[in-house]
This record gives C-alpha cells, sequence and structure tokens, in this order.
C-alpha cells in the first residue's frame, strides 16, 4: 500500500557539498528529548555552513507537534545567531501540510524562508499544463492505443496485474488499459491538478471504477518500494531535462521480476508525403523548439540506453508509425492542428521567433495536415516504445 | 484491540470505522496513536478523490486528537475513536474516560477553540519554549485543519469529543 513503510521512521541527513539538511519519513516523537541527536546534527550542519542552509523536506511525511517544536526552536535559535545565514525550507506541494506549517517559521524571522518545490526540472512545465493541452492528448491516445494495444502484452501486461501509469496526463491510457486488460489495481500520478480532475471525471463518465488518480512529483513519489507488476511512463521522460532521476522512481517502485515501460517520440521523423521536405523541416525545426526548453523530443531511440542504465534486464524496444492510413485520417489531422497552435502559437512567442519563421514554420504543420487528409497523400508521427524487466 | 465497521449514532454522518480499546491498554504504547491514525487514514481515504494527499492530512490531523488523549485521560475505561462521514466532511468521534483534571481541561480546551483568535494562540503555543500546551494538538485542528469541535458527557466517567473536519479541497 501507500507510503506504508514510511510511516515506520525518518532519517536524517546532512550534505556539506550543497549545504542541505535533509528530513523523510514519519517523525512522531512521544518527547522532544528524542529529537536531540536530530537538532544536534542540525545545529552542527548550520555552524558549518555559509551563505544559504537548505532545509529539504520534500519527503517528509508525518510530523507531529512535538517534532516541529523541537525543530522550530532550534531553527529559530539559530537564525538569531546567525545574521550572516539565511534558510531555506524546500517543502513539496504533495505532501499536503507541510507548507503551511514551514511557513509559520517566516512570520517570526523572515530570513527563514519556504520553497514549495515545483519540479524545477521539468522547464517546459507551463506549456503542457495548461488547459489547451487536454484535447491533444486525447487526441494522441486514441491514435496510439490502436497500435499499443496489441503490443503491451508484449511488454508484460496482462489481466490482473497491478500497475501504475505515471505522468498520466488525463488519464485516457488507464481507462483504456482498465477496459481491455483489467488489471487488478491501477494507480495514475500526474503533477498537474487540472489533467487529475479531468481524469477523474472521464473515469466517472464511464463509469470506470478503481483507477486510483494521485497528485504526484514523479521524480519523488511518495509510492511504496516494490509494489507494482507493471510501471508506465509515457510521453514523458522526453520533456524531463533529467529524466533519470524519473526512471530510477519507476524502478523503485517496479515489483522485482515486474517490468517498467516507457515510450517516447523522435519528433524530427514525423513525415508526409506530398510536400516531404517542407514537413520535415517543420519537425527538425520543432525538435530544436523542444531543446531551447531543454526538453527532447528525440528521446524515443535513446529510452533503450536509459532503461539498460537504471539496471533493468530483458530490454525491449520497438517502434510504430501513427499514421492516417491507421483508419481516421480526420483524428491524425486534428493533432497535428493542436501541434501547430501549441507549438508554432505559444511556444515560438515565448522563444520570440520572428514573424518570417513562424510562416514557415506553420506551412510545414499545415502540408503535414494536408498530406492526412489528401486522397493519395500518407502522414506519419512514429513512436517507439520499451521496457525492462527489473532483476529479482 | 477491537477494530471494525459499525453504523449507527452518528446522526446525519454515516460511520465509517471504529475502534476500541480499554484505555490503559492505549496508554502503554506511544506507537499506537501514529498506527491507529495511520490505519484509519488509510481505511477511508481510498475513495476520496486524492487518497494518498488525504490520507496524509487525515492521518496528521488525527494523530493530534489521539496524542492529546493519550496524554490526557482517566487510568480506565473504555477509549473508542470512531469516524463518520457526511459528503465532504469527516467527523471523529473520540469518547474518553475522565476524572474531574482531565474533564476540565476537555471543557475548557472546546471553550476556547469556540472563543476565536485561535490561530494566535496556536502560533504563540507553537513557539513558545520549554513544554508544549497539551492542547496544541486541538489548536492545530482548529488553526490548520477548520477542525470544528464539540463536547458532551458520554456514559460512566467519560466524554465524547467530536471534531468535524473538511480536509479536501475542490479540484482546480
Ligand atoms: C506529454 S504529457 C503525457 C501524458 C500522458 N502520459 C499521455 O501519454 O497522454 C506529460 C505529462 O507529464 C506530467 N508531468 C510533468 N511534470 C511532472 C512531474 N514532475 N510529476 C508527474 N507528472 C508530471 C504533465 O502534467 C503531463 O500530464
Amino acid at each position: 500500500m501507500i507510503a506504508d513503510t514510511l510511516v515506520q521512521t525518518y532519517k536524517v541527513s546532512f550534505d556539506d557539498n550543497n549545504q542541505e539538511f535533509a528530513l523523510s519519513g514519519s517523525l512522531r516523537p512521544e518527547r522532544g528529548a528524542e529529537m536531540e541527536a536530530c537538532i544536534r546534527l542540525l545545529e552542527t550542519s548550520i555552524a558549518s555552513i555559509r551563505g544559504t542552509f537548505y532545509i529539504n523536506v520534500k519527503r517528509l511525511v508525518r510530523l507531529n507537534n512535538v517534532a516541529f517544536h523541537a525543530l522550530a526552536g532550534a531553527l529559530l535559535k539559530a537564525a538569531d545567531e546567525r545574521p550572516d545565514v539565511k534558510i531555506s525550507i524546500i517543502t513539496s506541494s504533495v505532501i499536503g501540510w507541510s507548507t503551511k506549517k514551514f511557513g509559520t517559521l517566516t512570520a517570526k524571522n523572515p530570513r527563514i524562508v519556504v520553497e514549495e518545490y515545483d519540479s524545477e526540472f521539468y522547464p517546459g512545465q507551463s506549456f503542457l499544463e495548461e488547459g489547451g493541452f487536454v484535447p491533444v492528448l486525447r487526441t494522441q491516445t486514441k491514435l496510439t492505443w490502436k497500435h499499443e494495444r496489441s503490443i503491451l502484452p508484449r511488454h508484460g501486461l496482462t489481466p490482473g496485474v497491478t500497475m501504475a501509469d505515471i505522468c498520466c496526463g488525463i488519464g485516457d491510457f488507464a481507462v483504456l488499459v482498465a477496459k481491455e486488460f483489467a488489471p487488478s489495481r491501477i494507480v495514475a500520478l500526474d503533477h498537474s491538478k487540472s489533467s487529475l480532475a479531468y481524469a477523474r471525471q472521464v473515469a466517472s463518465e464511464f463509469d470506470i471504477g478503481g483507477i486510483e488518480y494521485i497528485y504526484g512529483d514523479a521524480a519523488e513519489m511518495l509510492l511504496e518500494d516494490g509494489q507494482f507488476d507493471f510501471v508506465s511512463c509515457r510521453h514523458a521522460l522526453q520533456i524531463f531535462n533529467k529524466p533519470e532521476m524519473i526512471v530510477s522512481e519507476l524502478v523503485r517502485i517496479c515489483k522485482p521480476g515486474g517490468r517498467v515501460y516507457v515510450s517516447n517520440e523522435k519528433i524530427s521523423q514525423c513525415l508526409g508525403e506530398p510536400r516531404g521536405p517542407s514537413i520535415q523541416w517543420t519537425y527538425e525545426q520543432l525538435s530544436k523548439l523542444f531543446a531551447d526548453f531543454d526538453m527532447d523530443l528525440e528521446f524515443g531511440p535513446k529510452s533503450y540506453q536509459a532503461l539498460q542504465k537504471a539496471g533493468l534486464e530483458d530490454i525491449r524496444i520497438e517502434s510504430f508509425m501513427v499514421t492516417n492510413r491507421d483508419g481516421d485520417a480526420q483524428a491524425f489531422a486534428d493533432m497535428v492542428m493542436a501541434w501547430e497552435e501549441m507549438f508554432a502559437g505559444g511556444m515560438c512567442e515565448k522563444r520570440g521567433d520572428d514573424a518570417a519563421f513562424v510562416e514557415k514554420f506553420r506551412r510545414g504543420f499545415e502540408d503535414h495536415i494536408a498530406a492526412a487528409l489528401h486522397p493519395g497523400g500518407y502522414a506519419g508521427w512514429p513512436v517507439w516504445v520499451a521496457s525492462g524487466r527489473k532483476p529479482l | 484491540m477491537d477494530l471494525g465497521a459499525a453504523s449507527t449514532g452518528a446522526g446525519e454522518y454515516a460511520e465509517l470505522l471504529e475502534f476500541d480499546m480499554d484505555m490503559d491498554g492505549f496508554a502503554s504504547n506511544w506507537a499506537y496513536c501514529d498506527r491507529v491514525s495511520t490505519y484509519f487514514a488509510r481505511m477511508i481515504s481510498h475513495n476520496r478523490s486524492d487518497s494518498l494527499l488525504y490520507s496524509n492530512l487525515f492521518s496528521s490531523a488525527l494523530n493530534e486528537l489521539l496524542e492529546t488523549v493519550y496524554r490526557l485521560h482517566a487510568p480506565s475505561g473504555r477509549f473508542v475513536c470512531s469516524v463518520a462521514r457526511k459528503a465532504a466532511s469527516e467527523r471523529i468521534v473520540l469518547t474518553v474516560p475522565v476524572d474531574a483534571r482531565t474533564a476540565e481541561f476537555y471543557r475548557g480546551a472546546v471553550r476556547v477553540l469556540n472563543e476565536g483568535d485561535v490561530a494566535s494562540r496556536y502560533h504563540n503555543a507553537l513557539f513558545t519554549d520549554g513544554p508544549l500546551q497539551p492542547n496544541i494538538g486541538l489548536l492545530e485542528l482548529a488553526v490548520d485543519y477548520a477542525a470544528r469541535f464539540s463536547i458532551e458527557p458520554a456514559d460512566g466517567n467519560a466524554i465524547r469529543l467530536i471534531a468535524d473536519l473538511k480536509l479536501e479541497e475542490s479540484d482546480a
């Protein structure tokens, strides 16, 4: 179950390289005196640093008032004694209570600040989290599902497994999997509250019970180790600038013997005819546009090595091409239209591109749409899926 | 320890879960506060829209109440903890055996909670040196979890402490 092992205990450590004091787990002592070792480490740590002292409580799940009182006393005392030091407490919005609780310290001493950590390793968040992305995700999942439903069993998805879909977006994939594969449990996690709200609504409209939608950070999940047979993460490693952090979390929550499954794109390889060169130019530019925002939309073929480096075995990789000939040319065209809006609209503006560039950039998308709807045209979007088994 | 689902006595609230235990048993091990609150939190949170977040908050709130009871009660009698639900609200009912001193503590504490200005009382209590005030957990629930408290006499030498709280914000 969720976070059960964390309940038992807590960990405290100091990393002098980063001047970071970290507390995690559950801290519910009966008496303040039980905090002594922790407070002593806090005091010696602060004494050894200059500038900013960081306190990481992103994974501190539980803290009673006895422990808070002891910590608060020590921090206020340290802040008084060291006017040269700033104390920065890093919380996570996922925990629920911590930003508010630690925030009370700032009122006592403004040199103690609280920062709610919000995935700074994910620079494109604002583009993708805004509501406009919902229809794109819906159409993409509809199109990829035609292929993935027959691919998934080769990567270990079988009826009755326990699974987690990390960075689930609006949750369509979880719903499709629930219908087709009837897993015994599905947890779907994302860091976008609006996407999760949408996902819950879809699941209730389609009367799909039993999917647990959880707000969380894929890089710091509060899910317990080793509890899922199948852990998927689709179209998401490619948007993080530190995908290895996410992969190690996926592996951590996977059961030994279970499989981690990822899908990613190599966007520069989108293609179409007629007007191949214009289409190709635009997607090459799209790849660069994402790179300028620290996202690697060329990640697809790199996923083999990413899984290998994470220590997985029996790695399988394959690719499929979503095309206008899969049976729904209009849906393909709709998806490209939505891409054009998001990328040639919002993202180019943010980068400060000039009108001439944007016009040429848009033309490739329009040619791709025309190819999709052309009676003799062909339009494609390639996707790579890879999975690996966690060693026993 | 007796853990079971029951379904009576909470008015329009529907009871979800109840546990009862001899007070001296409960008060023999501090870890029971953590275990009981975590168990309750897990059992009642699965059908809230974000189970993990809900269970975290509920466990924090209930734990503070249980820690208060652990410290302040009459030496013997039955301790009952039950949780009932009405839509987005949760009602925690604690039946606590009391003597004259502890009865007065609970009555006084609830009176203070209903007097207003709880936030400054809570923050003063948090940042005062020396031992923590025994009502700190109740203050925290009132301030951080917007809990509303009431108290009533219960059979035998006991009081019923009732906390109503709403932990789920509506989705953005
Ligand atoms: C490109 S979408 C893919 C969504 C979905 N898997 C799909 O295929 O439709 C990437 C998702 O990652 C989510 N995300 C971004 N940062 C995250 C984080 N730190 N933790 C969890 N999810 C995150 C975004 O909210 C978004 O829903």
